[in-house]
């Protein structure tokens, strides 16, 4: 019984607040091309357990409206570019067992341990 | 089916979903590896390299990958310069070899397999393709699904071959590793090594400038920027 009303009281103590917000930047001078002004579209996720309150932000969708146009080549360039790179941070994953190749910058015989068993489960599901 | 041989000093997986890999890729692989390799005396590269043949006397394909490193050279501004590496044409031969040998599984009749080489990816057909984490061998980056597509990543980890900027001389600063993906293995390979000797600084707006390639850039302080159209598993 008493544990149950603990368990209960901590679930009642968890909120999760989630926010999306805009957040555009300042116009910056793109060397002598114009200028870029960046806007950003964050979620803000404020998780509040008891006391403990944990804030993460991800960046879900990076737009540039005011981006260099004045000679047909930026033009170009930056319809080429727009929207512009999306930003995450590097994190790392255990070897998914599905995953049938594996393509990196090494080729030492390390990565042909690696290349061999990626591989080798390919193989299985032939 | 899957078949693996060390060729050109590294390991080429080549698999195919049905029937068997002919012996014909190999033995591909094994002529590039006498033409163009720079640990082979008599390779046509290395009596160019030497002053014993002239370009214009070349074999074809000789002079078309040449040609093809100069074009390079100039979609790169020079990040991708095989002059600075006195002639070696190696980090283009690897690519372009896995693209001419997926021709020959084309020709065929294969229509899904993956060539692998020494962490460079060619498939047809729809396959899960893991990126190596720059930092940690064991682990991977990113999962990419991939169809009819080619993946080459470049980066500071890569054997003996540290990739200088052309320009300055100097390794590259702020960045662990770059992964392009696109139609063409050969040209895809040239961009990830220019971009990646452009530095941390430069080479993630380049990439995002790239038409018909899309880009992972990986920077020292752990961000991970790719082009819109990289296609990452979530």
């Amino acid at each position: 019984m008493l544990a149950a009303m603990t368990a209960a009281a901590s679930i009642a103590a968890t909120t999760k607040k989630v926010v999306t917000k805009t957040v555009t930047g300042p116009q910056a001078v793109a060397d002598r091309w114009g200028y870029v002004e960046v806007v950003l579209v964050v979620k803000k996720t404020t998780t509040t357990i008891g006391t403990h309150k944990k804030v993460t932000r991800k960046i879900i969708n990076v737009t540039a409206p005011i981006y260099p146009n004045h000679t047909g080549r930026s033009i170009f360039i930056n319809q080429q570019a727009i929207p512009l790179l999306t930003q995450e941070v590097l994190t790392m994953t255990k070897f998914n067992p599905n995953i049938e190749l594996v393509g990196g910058a090494t080729a030492t015989s390390y990565a042909f341990a690696q290349s061999l068993q990626a591989a080798l489960i390919a193989a299985k599901k032939f | 089916m899957h078949r693996v041989e060390h060729v050109m000093g590294m390991p080429i997986v080549v698999a195919v979903r049905d029937g068997d890999v002919p012996d014909e890729v190999f033995d591909w692989f094994r002529h590039v590896d006498a033409t163009f390799s720079t640990y082979k005396g008599d390779s046509e590269i290395s009596r160019i390299r030497r002053g014993e043949l002239a370009i214009e006397d070349a074999s074809d394909e000789v002079r078309r990958v040449l040609g093809r490193c100069d074009e390079l050279r100039e979609e790169t501004s020079g990040f991708f310069d095989i002059d600075a590496v006195d002639g070696d044409p190696s980090g283009f031969v690897k690519g372009w070899s896995v693209d001419e040998a997926a021709a020959i599984l084309d020709r065929a009749g294969f229509e899904e397999y993956a060539i692998n080489a020494g962490g460079d990816i060619r498939v047809r057909g729809t396959w899960l393709i893991g990126i190596q984490h720059p930092l940690e061998p064991q682990a991977l980056a990113k999962e990419v699904e991939g169809t009819d597509l080619a993946v080459a990543t470049s980066g500071a980890y890569e054997r003996g071959e540290h990739v200088r900027d052309p320009h300055s001389g100097h390794a590259p600063a702020g960045i662990l590793s770059v992964t392009i993906t696109g139609p063409d293995l050969g040209t895809a390979d040239a961009y990830a090594t220019a971009a990646f000797a452009m530095g941390g600084h430069r080479a993630p707006n380049w990439t995002a400038h790239l038409r018909g390639y899309e880009a992972m850039t990986i920077l020292t302080d752990g961000r991970v920027l790719c082009t819109p159209g990289f296609q990452s598993v979530e």
